[in-house]
């Protein structure tokens, strides 16, 4: 014979339990107890770092106002030290460039040969600075190249060439101060000068000078 | 609806819903207006703190060196010394007048006569980079006068024994006509001088 059982169930849904031993009436408040304690918790170590970070800039702060005439003066010192350099280099590059003839020209006088009498002995002109290039919006304080080339020219009157000749081998050695292996002779002609019944030759011979290096 | 979802249920179910809800507001509150403008309050203070510290690092290096500094700056000086003392400096506002107090007495002991002074523009010196401040230039300063080649490098060599900072820029030596003993002597000078300030 079959038996059959009935089954009631009396119970609202509201009142049902769920079989699982954590119940979620339970957990969800831990949870958002647990959410406000940690975030409580980062707040607070937020705030010990902020306070901690404040005092340590504070105290840097203080440092710094402490040292603050003394930083000024070494700057100022660094600063005035940086210009003081840069001065003495342009000066240094000045130095450089001086050009002191005084004892080549006094030996020159010792080895112009007898028959040449000299008529003239001059430094060519030197070229104007460019300190405005075309084009530019404001005058620059200083040229673009740190060298400076002259010539010497040497005229003169003799009876013929040879002593000519004698004077350029003798500046040859010992002037190097004066003058540079670079020669031209500009002319070598008959003059209306006369010396002893005899019409004398004028010569002219310009020599390139060392250059001047406005640099260390 | 949800009015409804909430009347049915069990009180302790309500209460914990309602716990639960206070609870989420309260850390909303905290994370919003507490752990947020904390965070970044705290990036803010961290990047204070990081500037002054470099900033610290900085001037404790500047002291630290301020010694070495001071010793350089002795160096400098004394290395600027002879170049302040060759400097030609205006008389009456004329490099040319200063120029003839100082070299009339080596014109005289060279013999040389009939001795002229003017002034020649100045040229630029090339510049260190970066610029100082102050520049220096050449000043020029035109001597004319009367004598023999002898005298003419007379008085160059006294003027390099005594300047040796003054740089011959021209010469000139012609023979003058009807005089072959005393010819037309020109010399281009150049001092070291005070240039133009590049910023102020």
């Amino acid at each position: 014979m079959k038996s059959s059982s009935v089954h009631l169930n009396l119970l609202k849904s509201s009142e049902l339990l769920s079989s699982s031993p954590v119940r979620l009436r339970v957990m969800l408040p831990v949870g958002a107890t647990l959410a406000c304690a940690g975030l409580a918790l980062w707040w607070g170590i937020l705030f010990t770092q902020l306070v901690l970070a404040k005092t340590q800039a504070q105290a840097i702060e203080d440092d710094l106002a402490a040292k603050n005439k003394a930083h000024a003066e070494a700057i100022q010192k660094r600063d005035l030290a940086r210009e003081l350099k840069l001065q003495l280099e342009q000066l240094e590059g000045y130095r450089a460039g001086v050009r002191a003839v005084g004892a080549p020209l006094a030996k020159l006088a010792e080895v112009i040969p007898l028959r040449v009498q000299l008529k003239e002995l001059s430094f060519t002109p030197l070229r104007a600075q460019v300190l405005q290039p075309p084009g530019a919006k404001a005058p620059l304080f200083g040229p673009t190249e740190n060298v400076e080339t002259q010539k010497l020219v040497i005229a003169g009157l003799t009876t013929k060439e040879t002593p000519v000749v004698s004077l350029m081998e003798s500046l040859e050695d010992g002037f190097e101060a004066l003058v540079t292996s670079e020669r031209k002779i500009n002319s070598f002609k008959q003059d209306s000068a006369e010396a002893d019944g005899r019409r004398l030759l004028s010569f002219e011979v310009e020599y390139t000078m060392p250059a001047r290096r406005f640099a260390k | 609806m949800n009015g409804g979802v909430f009347q049915n249920m069990a009180p302790n179910a309500r209460r914990s819903f309602v716990v639960t809800a206070v609870l989420g507001t309260v850390a909303a509150v905290l994370y919003l207006f507490c752990v947020q403008p904390g965070e970044a309050q705290l990036l803010r203070e961290r990047r204070r703190l990081s500037d002054l510290q470099d900033r610290q690092a900085r001037t404790n290096s500047d002291l630290k060196s301020s010694g070495t500094v001071k010793k350089d700056l002795d160096d400098l000086e004394s290395a600027l010394a002879p170049y302040r003392a060759a400097m030609l400096v205006p008389l009456l506002e004329s490099y040319a007048m200063r120029a003839k107090s100082l070299l009339d007495p080596l014109a005289l002991g060279a013999g040389l006569e009939e001795v002229g002074y003017s002034d020649e523009p100045f040229r630029a010196l090339p510049l260190p980079k970066p610029m100082p401040r102050q520049l220096h230039t050449r000043a020029a300063v035109r001597v004319t006068a009367k004598g023999s080649y002898q005298q003419a490098v007379s008085f160059l060599l006294r003027l390099e024994r005594e300047y040796p900072l003054v740089s011959l820029q021209r010469l000139d030596i012609a023979a003058v006509q009807g005089s072959p003993a005393a010819q037309s002597v020109t010399f281009v000078l150049e001092w070291p001088a005070k240039g133009g300030l590049t910023r102020k």
